[in-house]
């Protein structure tokens, strides 16, 4: 196994209180392998345990039971200084007390390297990140900006084999946030080290990840580069989380009608469910879920106002809400449960319900078991 | 009325009161600073000396310089006067107690409320109530227990027995739970990130608290210096049970000592207390350009 490896074997984090008593599992028995130099991406909603897992990556949390590797060491009862690792917390954790420089050089001066070494490395690194005027600073005064800035330099100074983040931009306002991001990515190209982040936004996820670990309750629900993740997505909650505005997941059933293999949506047709006759790719999954309950999901950008290549079936309904944004517009359109968003290119504006036919793209479409949630293929 | 006239009237009504008040408390003050320079041995009772009254018998005899008194009017014949055991030996003795237990305070609740912050352990919740609980009992229930304990030990160790300042140090020591408490609310408010990111570095637990917990916290350390300090410098039931020579006497003891059945001197008394509050003076002066706020910000955003 290569040095920046980094290998997860039944994970399992189990909190316990004062007394010892086990109150809440975490992570729940996972498996991960991320590459050395890859930039891997856990994202979740907060409570899925992927700050856990890095924590315990970091040598911050200890583990319950399983394996953590880096490179082809193991290194769960290893210290968090020996394990070759730099973590960027959400909230910087500097040193107020102490100037830049020093912030930057502590980790050097702790394992007592000697000061021309230091002054050089967190010098250059400086440099590198626009920090050279205010080395001599405390972090009182500086912007958010900077003081992610400053630990990120604190990090890399350390050489590490593998950088933790935890949620680092969570804290910066959007400008702020996009310009980091392409700076963290710019790095990752740099430096070329294994990369574990951990963040809520799934859109960071998406630009900056290699590949994405989607967690939920401890559990990974999926593990794939950002456009599989987006085009296939394995269960319910991934294809709910990806993507925004959301995918449309339309509660039905897989009937046998005249002409074929129909999605019947829940609800009574007058107050707008529809039925999708079910063509194309997703024919194949459907015929093997006759009479079953599904969900039937489609993204946005496959409800459109004109047909192109592929396998399009018309519907028409009517328009509840519109939100023109210039070059398109996502049009909610009036279903048995809840709206179907469309996101409809040119310059239109809709008024609200009129009538309005649109094309699905059913070679897009996917359907998930109801019961399992995974998806049907 | 105008409404400029309205705030004017306002501005007097508001700073008539707050002078008020700054009379109220400071008059007692200025009463036992007057008593030390007034001649004779007179309780408090005057702001102002005329200039008659006025004497420096009561500070020469507290700082041991002799001085003549006039022991017979008529004849004009004087005696000098020395004090035996120099109140001035008083004066060392409490800066030595009080700085010594004050620092033995700083690092039994500093290293104790680190562990009751940061380290999960068996009855952690229960150890801190328990200290909150055992602090409602006033110590001075205990003065007899006190001197029985100390008794004791004094039959095996001389040097931390009954009338020994180590002594009186040891018993101070006990009193460190509101300490305690006061020190943990305040690292409870300083993230966890911030000793997660020093371990990460490379620095031990103690290294960690040492270099970036400790220096964090100043402030509340420089807080829980001065209420020590003042403490010590002032604490009386302690110190007479446990003290009972003359020359190792504190200040708040011996000044009491002034205050006989039968003849209060009350001058010496006056300068005596004014004399405690030059330390108190000086360590509050040294300590407060650490108790500022905003030591902590920018380090983390919430």
């Amino acid at each position: 196994m290569s040095e920046g490896a980094v290998e997860i074997k039944n994970l399992v984090k189990t909190y316990v209180d004062d007394r010892g008593r086990p109150t809440f599992t975490a992570v729940k028995n996972i498996n991960l392998h991320i590459d050395d130099g890859e930039f891997m991406v856990l994202v979740g909603p907060s409570g899925c345990g992927k700050s856990t897992t890095l924590r315990m990556v970091a040598g911050l949390e200890k583990v319950t039971s399983g394996t953590i590797s880096i490179g082809d060491r193991v290194v769960n009862d290893l210290e968090p200084k020996d394990r070759g690792i730099a973590m960027v917390f959400q909230n910087y954790a500097l040193y107020p007390h102490m100037t830049i420089f020093n912030n930057m050089a502590f980790g050097l001066q702790l394992a007592k390297q000697k000061k021309d070494y230091i002054q050089e490395t967190v010098g250059r690194t400086a440099k590198a990140l626009g920090l050279d005027t205010m080395l001599e600073r405390k972090p009182q005064a500086l912007s958010g900006g900077q003081r992610q800035r400053v630990a990120l330099g604190r990090a890399i100074v350390r050489h590490p084999t593998v950088f933790l983040f935890d949620e680092p931009l969570s804290n910066l306002d959007a400008k702020m946030r996009v310009q980091m991001r392409s700076e963290i990515s710019k790095l990752h190209v740099q430096l070329g080290s294994t990369m574990i982040y951990v963040t809520h936004d799934q859109v960071e996820a998406m630009t900056m990840g290699d590949r994405i670990c989607v967690m939920r309750d401890g559990i990974i629900m999926q593990v794939a580069d950002p456009l599989t993740l987006y085009r296939q997505p394995d269960n319910l909650f991934v294809a709910g989380f990806i993507g925004s505005p959301p995918m449309n997941l339309l509660k039905g059933k897989v009937e046998q009608r005249e002409g074929g293999l129909t999605f019947v949506e829940n609800g009574e047709k007058e107050k707008g469910a529809v039925t999708v006759p079910l063509k194309g790719a997703v024919q194949a999954a459907a015929s093997k879920c006759v009479n079953k309950n599904v969900v039937f999901g489609i993204r946005p950008e496959h409800i459109t106002d004109q047909a192109t290549d592929g396998t399009h079936i018309p519907i028409t309904s009517s328009v509840e809400i519109s939100e023109p944004m210039g070059s398109e517009s996502l049009v909610y359109l009036k279903a048995g449960s809840g709206p179907l968003i469309a996101r409809i290119h040119g310059e239109h504006l809709f008024h609200l319900g009129q009538q309005l036919t649109v094309q699905l793209n059913l070679d897009k479409a996917a359907l998930f078991d109801s019961e399992t949630e995974n998806v049907v293929r | 009325m105008t409404p400029a006239r309205k705030l004017l009237l306002q501005k007097i009504l508001a700073h008539s009161l707050l002078i008020a008040f700054i009379v109220i408390i400071l008059s007692p003050f200025a009463m036992v600073v007057a008593a030390s320079f007034r001649k004779g041995n007179f309780a408090p009772s005057k702001i102002f000396l005329t200039p008659q009254e006025l004497s420096l018998e009561h500070w020469k005899f507290v700082l041991g310089i002799p001085y003549q008194e006039v022991v017979n009017p008529a004849t004009g014949e004087t005696r000098t006067i020395q004090a035996g055991s120099p109140p001035l030996g008083w004066f060392w003795n409490s800066i030595k107690v009080s700085a010594a237990a004050t620092i033995g305070i700083i690092l039994l609740s500093g290293t104790a409320a680190y562990a009751f912050s940061r380290i999960r352990f068996k009855f952690r919740r229960r150890i801190l109530t328990g200290l909150l609980i055992l602090q409602m009992f006033p110590a001075v229930l205990m003065l007899v227990a006190y001197h029985t304990i100390l008794d004791d030990i004094g039959q095996t160790a001389r040097w931390i027995g009954l009338n020994t300042h180590p002594g009186l140090i040891l018993v101070y020591l006990g009193g460190i739970s509101t300490n305690i408490w006061m020190i943990k609310g305040y690292f409870d408010t300083i993230p966890a990130s911030m000793e997660e990111s020093a371990r990460i570095d490379g620095a031990s637990h103690f290294q960690a608290f040492l270099r970036v917990l400790l220096p964090m916290s100043l402030p509340i350390f420089a807080v829980v210096f001065i209420l020590s300090f003042i403490f010590f410098m002032t604490e009386y039931p302690i110190a007479s049970v446990v003290l009972t020579n003359t020359d190792t006497y504190t200040l708040a003891v011996g000044a009491n000592s002034f205050l006989g059945e039968q003849e209060k001197l009350w001058g010496r008394f006056a300068a005596l207390a004014v004399l405690s509050g030059v330390p108190i003076t000086v360590v509050f002066l040294l300590c407060q350009k650490f108790v500022i706020g905003g030591l902590v910000s920018g380090g983390v955003k919430e």
